[in-house]
């Protein structure tokens, strides 16, 4: 496990916690689409959040299920696990 | 100010996922035949539990039915309800652009008595396994009874009047009667039925507490209401799903009236208060028959609720003869959920796509596993029977106590 989360993650995540199958090259490609473009509700932006705070066993920032496209939450990810290190 | 055309709420279109067939074909095809499905249980987690019989839903394939992110966020009952209005709606020949045009005119109407218990066990195993921090947040809706009615509504993008009706097993025929209601007030096209699973392990426990289950273990003795040997009913999963709309509407767009919703009366007499029930029944049916303008004598075949149990059953002939008087000798009477079980709200779903299937094709399908008759009553059993069937009554009891009637009249009878 990387101490960043990737876009790959991203999508294994996005598979595993809202059934959303977008390729990670997909998923580079619409760094900046809404979330819910991309078919990830706010249920399932929750369960991603959840399942980060599991495997990397700390609390993400309390906004980051609020946030619209991918580039925005992992940029807020990736700073909190930086500043958690 | 009289309206010269009340609007008239027409079945137009049927989709079924039962245990004897995951099509409207299918399903007709066993039920006509009188072919019994009921089995050993043989849900995972399930095998050591003293529920012995069901009627489990075998032939279908979740994921070839919906989409990878419905499997993720929904119960097994939401799967069935989806497969089921996509088969009700394509039945219809209602394509998803032909609802696109006018998404406020389409609504939903389901009734659940179990919700989504397979979803609900898997997250609260991990609720005590784990702990909170590893319940899924789809938990939230996922088990909820209003689950398919949204589902439904979000992949189809309706946006017209949405329901739940929460009424026991005969909600099942008070969604149908509500979908009615919303095309009498204005509504062009309600997708409404009830669909099933309560074959998990959790919800099975939670069915043992009734008294009326039948926890007989030989599939063709399980379930044989209106016998001396009656011993309870035997649960199972699926259902149907029907598409209501306005009758003129419907004809001028070309669409197939394969019936109509005539009248409903729903009542209460109390949870497992069988013996009240014939009082709560009767006064449904003739509640029924007068919103239908309809007199007893034109009631040609009765779909029985068939508990299972002997006070229920007996309650269930005297309220027959109570509602329709002397023509109750004379009307046969079936109860084809004998063959595939009983699907708590979806059951009089099943009895109602049933009695459309009966009127279409002049048969009145068998009572499987049933024979020897302890109750006056003219119930078909072995084989179909021919006759004419115009006009059909549904009946649905809830082990909560909740009684409901229905009334269908065949499409072709009404064409203006």
């Amino acid at each position: 496990m990387s101490d960043r989360i990737t876009v790959e993650e991203l999508a294994e995540l996005m598979k595993k916690a809202a059934g959303v199958t977008v390729a990670p090259a997909e998923l580079q490609e619409r760094y900046d689409s809404g979330f819910d473009a991309i078919g990830v509700d706010s249920l399932g932006l929750l369960g991603i959040v959840g399942e980060l705070e599991n495997r990397y066993g700390t609390p993400m920032p309390p906004d980051t299920e609020r946030c619209k496209t991918p580039r925005q939450f992992l940029d807020l990810v990736n700073s909190a696990l930086l500043a958690g290190a | 100010m009289s309206e010269p055309h009340p609007r008239r709420a027409a079945v137009t279109g049927i989709g079924v996922v039962a245990p004897n067939g995951t099509s409207t074909e299918a399903f007709w095809k066993s039920t006509q035949e009188g072919i019994s499905v009921l089995d050993r249980v043989t849900r995972e987690g399930c095998e050591h539990l003293p529920l012995r019989v069901a009627g489990e839903v075998r032939a279908f394939e979740p994921a070839a039915a919906v989409e990878e992110r419905y499997l993720v966020q929904t119960d097994r009952f939401t799967h069935f309800a989806l497969a089921a209005a996509d088969l009700a709606l394509d039945d219809a020949r209602l394509s998803q652009a032909d609802t696109d045009d006018s998404p406020f005119s389409v609504g939903v109407v389901t009734a659940a008595g179990s919700g989504g218990g397979e979803f609900g066990q898997r997250e609260l195993q991990q609720l005590w396994g784990k702990g909170s921090r590893f319940v899924g947040p789809y938990q939230s809706i996922a088990w909820f009874y209003a689950a398919s009615t949204g589902q439904i509504s979000i992949r189809r993008g309706f946006k017209g009047p949405c329901s739940v009706v929460a009424a026991d097993e005969a909600g099942g025929l008070d969604a149908l009667a509500h979908a009615a209601r919303a095309v009498r007030r204005g509504t062009d096209v309600l997708v409404a039925g009830s669909t099933e699973a309560p074959l998990a392990p959790y919800s099975v426990v939670c069915q043992l507490g009734y008294q009326e289950l039948s926890l007989a273990d030989d599939p063709t003795r399980a379930y044989r209401p209106f016998t001396s040997s009656a011993c309870g009913f035997v649960p199972a999963e699926g259902g149907a799903m029907l598409v209501v709309e306005e009758e003129t509407a419907a004809r001028e767009r070309g669409a197939r009236v394969r019936a109509v919703l005539a009248g409903h009366t729903a009542t209460f007499t109390g949870a497992s208060r069988w013996e009240e029930s014939r009082a709560g029944l009767a006064e449904a049916i003739r509640g029924a028959l007068d919103e239908a303008g309809c007199a007893p004598e034109e009631i040609d075949v009765v779909f029985a609720d068939a508990l299972g149990v002997p006070e229920a059953d007996r309650a269930e002939a005297l309220a027959i003869a109570d509602g329709l008087g002397t023509h109750a000798k004379r009307v046969p009477v079936t109860a084809p959920k004998t063959g595939i079980g009983r699907g708590y709200c979806a059951a009089p779903v099943l009895d109602a796509a049933a009695a459309v299937l009966s009127m279409e094709h002049g048969l009145i399908p068998p009572t499987p596993n049933v024979f020897d008759i302890c109750h006056d009553l003219d119930l078909v059993t072995g084989r179909a029977r021919a006759a004419e069937v115009r006009t059909a009554l549904v009946l649905s009891r809830g082990l909560m106590g909740s009684n409901s009637a229905l009334v269908l009249r065949h499409g072709a009878d009404h064409a203006s």
